[in-house]
Formats: C-alpha cells, structure tokens, sequence
C-alpha cells in the first residue's frame, strides 16, 4: 500500500471531488426512488413525499419499499465500505475487507442453524421467518466476533490474527456445509436466497434499528482516524507516536462487528463492496490519509450501494442476485486499481 | 447358504437376549433390518423370471403396448423383443437426449445402441434416487423389486416405510449423493435416477462408470399435471407392466377431467397468487408452470397466468406487492408459517394483502412428515386428481361438497 499522508491533490480538487461524489449520490438516490416495476416520475414523487398523492399504490410502494429499501443500501453500503478501510489500515493488506475475520462466516453459521437445524430438530412452530433470521446471524456474527476480540488481547502480530479469523471462516463453512447436505432442497434454497444478499429485505419497522447501529459504527470509526493514520506508518512507528496497538485492534474489531455485522444480519454477506471502495477512493483522491478516504468511503460505498441496487433491477421483470452484481462491480475496481501504478512507471 | 442360515439363529438368539434385557427398542429394530436385509437380497438375484426360454425372431413380445398420450418429455417406440424408450428432455436445456434400448430377456440384443443403454426386460430389481420415484411402484404395485432407495425416512407413509424396512430396503444416501459401494453391492438390475445438467452432482454419469443400468426419470420437467403423472408409463416399460400402467393412468386421466368439468361450471373464478419472498426476492411460478396448469383446470384466475415460462422468475417484493396483494386466494406460502398471525411477524407488508386479511391462505403441506417428507411430492404426482380436487374445494367449495382436503390445509387463523 503506497503511504502517502500528504495529498498529492489541491484542496481545491478534493472539495470538488466530493462535490462531484455528492450529485452523485444524490442522483442514483433517486433514481433507485424513480425505477422498478413502475417507473414513479419525480413530479409524482414529490407528491408521493407530501400525501398529495391519489395513488394510493404507488405511496405504499414509495413508503414501504422503495425508500427503505435506498436508505439501506445507502446505510449498509457506508458500513461496509468504512469496516473494509479500517481492516486494510490495520492489516496493512490491500486484500483484506470487513469479512476477512469471519464475520459473515459467523453470520452464516447463525443462519444456517436457523434455516437448516431447525429442520433437524422438528419443527418449531410459529415465527420462524426473517425475524430468527435476524436473530441468528446478530448472535452468529457476534460469537465469532467475540473469539477473535479475544484473540486480539493475546496475540502480538496483525497476520496471526488474520490468519486466525481465515481459519475460523474455513471451520464455520465446513460445518454450514456439514448442515446443507443434510436439509431438505426447499431448506436450501432459503440459506442460499440469505447467502445472494438484498438489500429489499428490510422493513420500515427495522430500518430505525438497522440506521441507528451503523451510525453508531460510523460514529466510532471516525473517532478511530488518527490512530488509523498512524497505523499506516507501521505498527512500530505507530507504537513509538503512542498508539496502543492492542486497544486500537480491539476497538476496530468491536466497531467491525457493529457495521459489519449488521449488515450482515439484515441483509446476507454483501461481497466485495468492502475491498473495492477503499481502492476506488484512493485512486480518486490518491491519497491514503483517512482523514480524507474515511468520508470518501462512506459516500463513494453508498453510491456503489446503491448503482449495484439499481442494477440487479436492469433485467426487465425479473431480479439478478446482488452480491453477482457487487462482485461484478468490485472485481475490476480491484484489478484495476493494482494494475495502475505499474502502468505509470 | 448354511452359514447365513447360522448367521440367522445367531442373530434371533441375540436378539432375544437383547429384548429381554430391555434394550433400546431402536436398536433392536436396526438389528432386525441388518437380519432381514442379510437374507433377502441376494436371493432374488439368483433366480430370472418373465426370460424366454427360446427365441421366435417373428413373434411379438410385447403384445400389450403402452402409448403416450399427454406426457411430452418421453416416448415408447416398439419392436418384435424389444423397446426403445427416449427421454427427450432429460433436463433444462438439454442437448442430448436419451435412449435406452429395452430388450426381452433371451432374445438377442439390437444392433445400434451402446452396452449401457441396453436394458434385459422385466427388471427384477431397482434401486431409485429419488422418493418420486416411489409412487410409480406403489401405483403398478411394484413395491417388493425395490432394493434400494435414498432419504427412505422421507417417505410419508409410514406403513409404507415400515413395509419397505420389512423388505429390506436399503437406504442409499440423500440427494446426489449416495453410496456408490452399496449400489455395487445389491447391483439392481435398474436404477432410476432424474438429472439436472451438472456433471458434479449429477448421479447417472458416475453409475454408469460403474456399469450399472441407469434410466434418468425426467418427470419433473413436464409442466401439465396428468404429463407429469404419465410418467408412470415410463417406469412399467421397464417391468413389462403396460398394461396396468394404461388401466391405472386411464383412470387417472378420467376422474382429473371429471373434476376438471365439474370446475369449469363455476361462475367466477377467484384470482391467485403464489409463493412468498425470501429476503426481497419471490420466486413466481410461470404461466406455464405445473402450478399454473393446476389453477387454470381448477376454475381459478392465476395473476402471472400471462407469463410465458414454465418455470420460475425471481420478481422483487415490490412487483408482486402491485400485482398479488388483490388477489382472492394465496396458495403454496412458506412451510414455516402454521399460523395467520406468522406472516407479518415474518413481513409486516404481507398484511396489504387481501388474503392475508380474508385468511384464504393454503398450503400443500397437509401431509409432511417429522424428517420434512412431503406426500404432495410423494403420492400427490400419481394422484393429479385429488390435488386438482383439492384446490376446486379451495376455490369452489359449493362444487365439491362432499370432498375433504387431501393434500391441502388451510393456514389456521
């Protein structure tokens, strides 16, 4: 990772750069309000917006699905997108992304016990739909949270703990396999519709809990900038500027599980999102101060969020898997910001 | 021979001691099966049945012929000794077909076909892989060829799974993935199996490395109902049963029209939607669908009756809410809600809908048992009559007042 504190950009520029970021944002906002199965046009929105509508159709849709649905994108797109920069800066690894600690390894687990076991176990009458589904991937995400929050007290290198949080991921998929062979195809299909991710899935009910958690992470991790910056200068400079490496760790894997986690539980593991937009805003801005990428992040993954949305809805009538879509998107923002420097020299 | 008999007594001896010392009853029931399964198969693998002693090359063997009448996905073709059966669609977008080559035990083979496609007819024993598979040898009575089978515990019939551990059926594994040795093993004369295009989990490709008979049973791509169940026909060619099959699915063919008309008199036809979302997504059965047909013949509206697929598109939420909330009846929700007051615990939306508010919510799932079995799945694909029955109760009940729900229940309020 190219460390480069000071931007190579006017100030100028960065103020037009987020501007630009800001349309838009502001512009795929709403055109994710304007597009799906019928196209509301923004004179009849802004109706919509203040109860002037006869359309009384078009309102629920507007109400209950269309906004809740473009605040989660925006809410879960920011959340992952910051948990991804913090890894990077911690783990000095341009790979690593929010669930490279297995996160949703443990979500998963959470939610394969929930659909699958449940099966095994008879059935448990009543309620069991998204709700459990929540439930589960919150107190799945947590537990492996927990472990490797743990280890983070005890273990003195970054990589061990990757490497520990890699292994966890390799464990828990075993087991979520262990469980899939033995369910039944319809038990199936609801794991692998959880593992496509959505963002549609959300309720107006939820949206207060899901919105108020990731601002609470967001919160956290803009308070988590300057140790950040001094990370990048190395875990021994960082050490001798006073940094407190193992607090610092702790509190980014607590303030990953929060966004992270969340994300995860309310919408299935969003992939590639995470590792991308860390990239995109250090290309776009060329500089690696979190200062600068922290805000950067959370806009340029809310709009990604939001395009990616807008996308899996392109195929007339039917619906393509988001997380296809995220990686689709993410894949060559990765690649292409590896193959740049090389380019130049 | 002698050693097995011993082998017996040993094991009734045990057995005897283990009962007395009160053991776990589960325990001794496996040991039965074990005792059973020792003595049964390899029997019936010794002696030939329904072979021709000597061969006649002008003489019709198969005198009673089965025709395809409603089924598109195989067709019969007959010769002197012996049968083509092709399956012309074995899966989506297949590009192959297949041909199996059925010929009368005794009489020679036919030029043309590869050793594998070669089947001796009547099949003594069969294994299937797939529970579906089950109901074709219940309705031709067939039961005792069976060796072998997968997920025995989901079958829903429970004297039926008493029956079949009785006879020493043993269980194979599940799904795709079954116990190739044990196959080997019982080597059935048949095994019925379905594809779906992927050479990873499909079965037949790695059966027939193992020079075993396979016959891939694609009933599941037919989109009418009585196709569907016509399926029957495909499985007696094997065992020389056309003519029970014909006297079976013809009354089969008869009471579904029966109850066809009887639905066509009905005055209104109430509008339909199906399925649920998962996580934003519903996957919407096609116009064309098996689940379409069903509704059209059972005098009702459904609401995606103008798409052109047979089988299912993710929509999102938001494109059934415009459409589906209207409808009169919502049909096949999900398993896990057994209460009306389940569904908006699980999405607060689905209260817009007029079903949910009416209660007219039905579910295939009057029959399922403890391991998840379905009987809709099961018995339910020979038995297109009473589930077309079913759903005109549903819909019409002054029609049908006599019927009760088979294969549907209404979710309680």
């Amino acid at each position: 990772m190219k460390i480069n504190l000071k931007p190579n950009l006017k100030i100028n520029r960065i103020w037009l750069i987020f501007l630009a970021i800001m349309i838009s944002l502001c512009a795929s906002a709403i055109a994710s309000l304007v597009v799906g199965s019928v196209w509301i046009s923004i004179p009849e929105l802004i109706k919509i917006i203040f109860h002037q509508s006869p359309n009384t159709g078009w309102a629920q849709i507007f109400w209950q699905f269309r906004l809740p649905k473009a605040l989660t994108a925006i809410f879960c797109g920011a959340a992952l997108s910051v948990s991804g920069l913090q890894m990077q800066v911690l783990f000095s690894n341009p790979l690593a992304g929010p669930f490279v600690l297995g996160i949703s390894s443990g979500a998963s687990l959470g939610v394969a016990i929930a659909i699958l076991a449940t099966e095994a176990l008879g059935q448990i009458s009543g309620g069991l739909g998204s709700e459990s589904t929540l439930v589960a991937a919150c107190i799945g995400a947590a537990f492996s949270m927990s472990i490797v929050a743990i280890a983070s007290r005890f273990v003195q290198n970054s990589i061990t703990l990757l490497i520990l949080g890699l292994m966890m991921g390799y464990c828990v998929g075993s087991i979520v396999d262990i469980l899939l062979y033995f369910s039944s195809p319809e038990r199936i299909q609801s794991y692998l519709n959880w593992t496509f991710g959505s963002f549609a899935g959300v309720t107006v009910a939820r949206l207060p809990l899901l919105c108020s958690t990731i601002a609470v992470g967001l919160v956290l991790a803009i308070a988590s900038i300057k140790p950040l910056n001094t990370m990048l200068l190395g875990e021994m400079h960082a050490r001798s500027l006073g940094t407190k490496i193992s607090r610092l760790r702790l509190g980014i894997v607590i303030n990953i599980a929060l966004l992270a986690g969340t994300v995860t539980a309310f919408c299935g593991p969003i992939a590639f999102l995470g590792v991308a937009v860390p990239h995109l805003c250090r290309a776009l801005f060329r500089s690696a101060d979190c200062r600068i990428l922290l805000p950067a992040t959370i806009l340029v993954g809310a709009n990604l969020a939001i395009v990616a949305d807008l996308i899996t809805q392109l195929p007339n009538k039917t619906l393509l898997p988001l997380n296809s879509v995220t990686s689709l998107i993410g894949a060559p923002v990765v690649v292409w910001t590896i193959l740049r420097p090389a380019q130049k020299s | 021979m002698i050693k097995r008999f011993l082998n017996l007594i040993k094991t009734k001896f045990l057995l005897k001691a283990l009962r007395s010392k009160a053991f776990n009853r589960n325990l001794v029931l496996g040991l039965v099966g074990l005792a059973l399964n020792a003595c049964t198969i390899a029997p019936i693998a010794k002696q030939r049945d329904g072979c021709v002693e000597k061969y006649e090359s002008d003489r019709d063997y198969f005198p009673v012929k089965s025709q395809v009448d409603r089924a598109i996905g195989f067709s019969i073709e007959y010769h002197k000794n012996y049968k083509v059966i092709t399956v012309n669609q074995p899966w989506k977008g297949a590009k192959e077909q297949f041909r199996y080559a059925l010929v009368q035990c005794g009489t020679p083979n036919p030029t043309g076909f590869n050793e594998n496609q070669i089947i001796q007819v009547p099949v003594r024993t069969v294994a299937i892989l797939s529970t579906t598979h089950l109901a074709h040898l219940e309705k031709l009575g067939l039961i005792d060829r069976l060796v072998a089978m997968t997920t025995l515990e989901m079958v829903y019939d429970s004297k039926m799974q008493t029956q079949l551990n009785k006879n020493g059926v043993q269980d194979v594994g599940r799904n795709n993935s079954f116990n190739i040795e044990k196959l080997l093993m019982l080597s059935p004369d048949l095994i019925t199996t379905y594809g779906t295009g992927n050479p990873a989990t499909d079965s037949h490709p790695k059966l027939l490395e193992a020079k075993l008979k396979v016959a891939i049973n694609a009933e599941y791509m037919e989109s009418s109902p009585l196709g569907r169940a016509e399926w029957l026909k495909f499985t007696a060619v094997f065992f020389n049963q056309e003519d029970k099959a014909n006297q079976e699915f013809a009354g089969i063919v008869a009471r579904y029209e029966k109850v066809a008309a009887i639905a066509k008199t009905a005055k209104t036809a109430p509008t339909v939607v199906t399925g649920f979302h998962r996580n934003g997504t519903w996957h919407m059965a096609g116009g064309k669908s098996y689940a379409a047909k069903y509704l059209e013949d059972a005098g009702a509206k459904y609401l995606w009756a103008d798409d052109p697929s047979e089988g299912s598109n993710p929509l999102s939420f938001e494109t059934v809410y415009l459409r589906g909330r209207s409808a009169d009846f919502w049909l096949n929700t999900s398993q896990d809600w057994q209460k009306r007051e389940d569904i908006p615990k699980s999405d607060v939306r689905y209260r817009d809908f007029q079903a949910w508010q009416t209660g007219k919510m039905f579910n295939s799932n009057a029959r399922v048992n403890n391991k998840g079995g379905s009987d809709y799945w099961q018995s339910g694909v020979v038995n297109p009559d009473v589930v077309l029955a079913d759903l005109v109760k549903i819909f019409h009940p002054e029609l049908m007042p006599e019927h009760q729900l088979f294969y549907y229940k209404e979710i309680a309020p």
